[in-house]
């Protein structure tokens, strides 16, 4: 029971750390329709300012700095999303997906550069705040409270956003956009600022999960590429655009890796890969169907 | 066409090389009396570009400290770099290009896959290459080649070694479990910790050292706490662990909720060195890590001395890691096999290498005939957290052991025997 317990509590972790950063890069290709490769490069962005915020204040934070450092991370990688929107996304409206995968390749390599030139290359790393650097037990099984955060923030962030999708105006008018951009233009909409908008509140999730993840994780150039990968095989599964398939792709997948360890452990980390290529064989739009978003 | 040689072409073609001789014995003269030109194939961009940093330190550090102190037989040594980028495509191509340039004495290598392509490359284009802190055992057993030198430890003598003094110092410690990356390095690492614990332990005790299934890890994850719950299911003593780099420091700060390193009495780090204590500071839990070369163990040795200060001053960074002694050695050990050769070239340099002795910052060392493979101390150091510390860590103890007692014997073409460890 105990071993059983523990498996769905870290397929759940794997699960909401990955969502996290997978959110911002599903809206954008709902919206966008721009399979975004500098997501994961946006999102080590903000956690390398979470962790220079941390490090402005001893090291060592309250829970309130953290969340406001990882905040603030979201708002200075937001403003990021409103200049790569103006200087690139504009720009790869009308053309083939080739030249977006190239374009936003080349950003991804821009990130890691910059990070290089700003924190070098130097591995980093800090721990969570005194808050959330507890266990729980929940009879036999021991659960790190930083953990249980990370899970709950993962549910925060999708009832959140089905929420501003679904409830909110501009939720709605960011759907409007997305199915049929055309006739939103033709009934007077803003197209263009809505546009803007998705790319700065996508950019702003990719930095609030970077800053949230930031501890209990290596801080490095190659940070931009770990979660990329995950992200990208749970948009994919969730059916490219989907934040609800996002996030029962994101459940999935981190309950089969969980378990794939936990039953066969000569063979680690490729459970994830092995689930998206059978489930995608077998259902290739995905579990929620294409362009869903929300 | 037919060409027909006929009396008056000889005559010309013998004129023309008559001029032409005294340029030609002016290049050749150039080339063995001039600088000497030392290729350095290191990663300088993505993501090894800090471990090819430490190598071009310590390379340029070697070369100006050979230059200060007159060259080689008078002649200045010259480095001309080139971007690895740790693939051996790219490095094929960095290493036959400065062939090309004239520079086939070459240095710098740190990945395994790029040392092992190395071989067969240079044995082609005439050139040599000492690798500067690639672990794999293969590049002095089956894939040995008679053109890649390795002047650092072997993976055995370095874990061989870790094993060894762990065993002498605390041999109460018998119940051993490993958490190991899954490629072919980690696996190397771990059956030669287990060979090794397997053989002492009952040395020393007369009991059977328990050594658990390891605890296999993918390489580059975010997460790890799959690991960590099978780690924590385990009932052991010390923990062994050849996880490297930034996946070492996320494994460390993700295992510290849970207590795993409080569970057990010793953690074993077959190769980190300063990597995870300078990115986890305060938080870094107490253990041993394998050293290429640590300075405080080579207090007194003016290489070390030189190389440790010439790093502080170039760099302002406090705590150098082995590599740049690794590249360091690669220029000591050439410029000692051109000084007695008395030239550059490859298969000469390669004889004058084999045998060789030559003093480096860890000391002298001694590269087997055989096998290419020197015999070099083997250095841990114990790192724990300290308050008092600005880095907030401490080394508080360290060893260098004699790389006879602990490296393998030469088997040059064959696989490693875990029978002879």
């Amino acid at each position: 029971m105990y071993d059983i317990g523990m498996t769905v509590f870290n397929g759940l972790a794997w699960a909401m750390a990955t969502f996290l950063v997978a959110a911002g890069l599903t809206l954008i290709f709902g919206i966008l329709h721009i399979l975004n490769f500098a997501h994961g490069g946006f999102f080590m962005i903000g956690a390398y300012v979470s962790y220079s915020i941390m490090m402005a204040f001893g090291g060592s934070l309250p829970l309130w700095l953290y969340l406001v450092g990882a905040m603030a991370s979201g708002i200075v990688v937001g403003l990021l999303g409103w200049a790569v929107d103006k200087l690139v996304f504009r720009r790869l409206r009308d053309v083939e997906d080739a030249y977006s995968l190239i374009a936003t390749y080349a950003l991804l390599l821009v990130c890691g550069g910059a990070v290089q030139l700003i924190w070098g290359l130097n591995y980093m790393g800090v721990m969570p705040p005194p808050a959330l650097n507890t266990v729980v037990f929940v009879g036999d099984m021991f659960m790190p409270t930083f953990t249980i955060f990370i899970i709950l923030s993962g549910i925060v962030a999708y009832i959140g956003l089905e929420f501003f999708i679904s409830k909110t105006s501009t939720g709605r008018l960011i759907r409007v956009v997305a199915a049929d951009p055309w006739m939103a233009q033709l009934l007077g909409l803003n197209v263009k600022k809505i546009y803007l908008i998705t790319v700065i509140f996508s950019f702003a999730m990719a930095g609030t999960a970077g800053g949230l993840l930031m501890p209990n994780q290596s801080l490095s150039p190659e940070l931009g590429g770990i979660f990329l990968l995950q992200a990208f095989g749970v948009v994919i599964l969730g059916g490219m655009g989907s934040i609800r398939g996002a996030f029962y792709a994101a459940l999935l997948l981190g309950l089969i890796e969980s378990f794939g360890t936990y039953f066969f452990p000569q063979y680690p980390g490729i459970f994830f890969l092995l689930a998206l290529a059978v489930i995608l064989l077998l259902k290739p739009e995905g579990i929620m169907g294409k362009g869903q978003t929300a | 066409m037919a060409y027909k040689i006929n009396r008056r072409a000889v005559v010309k073609g013998m004129g023309a090389t008559g001029l032409a001789m005294p340029f030609l014995n002016a290049a050749t003269a150039s080339a063995q009396s001039g600088p000497i030109t030392l290729g350095v194939v290191t990663p300088l961009s993505g993501p090894a570009q800090l471990i090819g940093n430490f190598v071009r330190h310590g390379a340029e550090i070697g070369a100006d400290y050979i230059n200060a102190n007159g060259g080689v037989n008078g002649r200045e040594i010259q480095l001309e770099f080139r971007d690895s980028k740790v693939n051996p495509n790219d490095a094929s191509v960095a290493a036959r290009e400065l062939i090309g340039a004239g520079a086939n004495l070459q240095l710098g290598t740190i990945s395994s896959a790029v040392a092992l392509a190395m071989g067969p490359l240079l044995e082609s284009e005439g050139g040599v290459v000492i690798t500067s802190g690639a672990g794999t055992d293969k590049l002095n057993h089956e894939n040995y080649n008679p053109h890649v030198f390795r002047v650092g430890d072997s993976p055995v003598s370095r874990n061989a070694g870790l094993v060894r003094h762990i065993a002498n110092s605390r041999p109460d410690i018998r119940k051993w479990a490993g958490i190991i990356p899954d490629h072919e390095y980690g696996r190397t690492t771990w059956k030669i910790f287990e060979a090794t614990m397997r053989k002492v332990i009952p040395e020393l005790t007369g009991e059977e050292a328990e050594i658990a299934e390891p605890v296999l890890v993918p390489y580059g994850s975010g997460d790890y706490r799959n690991y960590i719950s099978q780690a924590m299911r385990l009932d052991v003593e010390g923990i062994y662990t050849s996880v490297y780099g930034g996946d070492a420091v996320t494994l460390y700060q993700q295992s510290q909720p849970f207590g795993l390193f409080e569970k057990t009495d010793v953690l074993l780090d077959s190769a980190n060195e300063f990597l995870v204590a300078t990115a986890m500071r305060e938080q870094t839990p107490a253990h041993w890590s394998g050293f290429h070369w640590y300075y405080e163990a080579n207090k007194g040795n003016p290489l070390s001395d030189d190389l440790y200060s010439s790093y502080v001053e170039r760099t302002g960074d406090q705590y150098p890691m082995g590599w740049a002694a690794e590249a360091h050695a690669a220029i000591m050990a050439y410029a000692k096999a051109i000084e007695k050769t008395g030239n550059t070239d490859t298969m000469d340099v390669i004889a004058a290498l084999k045998g060789l002795s030559f003093d480096s910052a860890t000391g002298m060392r001694h590269i087997r005939e055989e096998d290419n493979q020197a015999i070099k101390n083997a250095e841990l150091a114990f790192i724990e957290p300290s308050s008092s510390e600005d880095s907030g860590f401490a080394v508080t103890d360290y060893v260098s052991l004699d790389g006879e007692k602990v490296v393998e014997p030469a088997r040059p073409g064959k696989t490693l025997d875990l029978s002879t460890l």
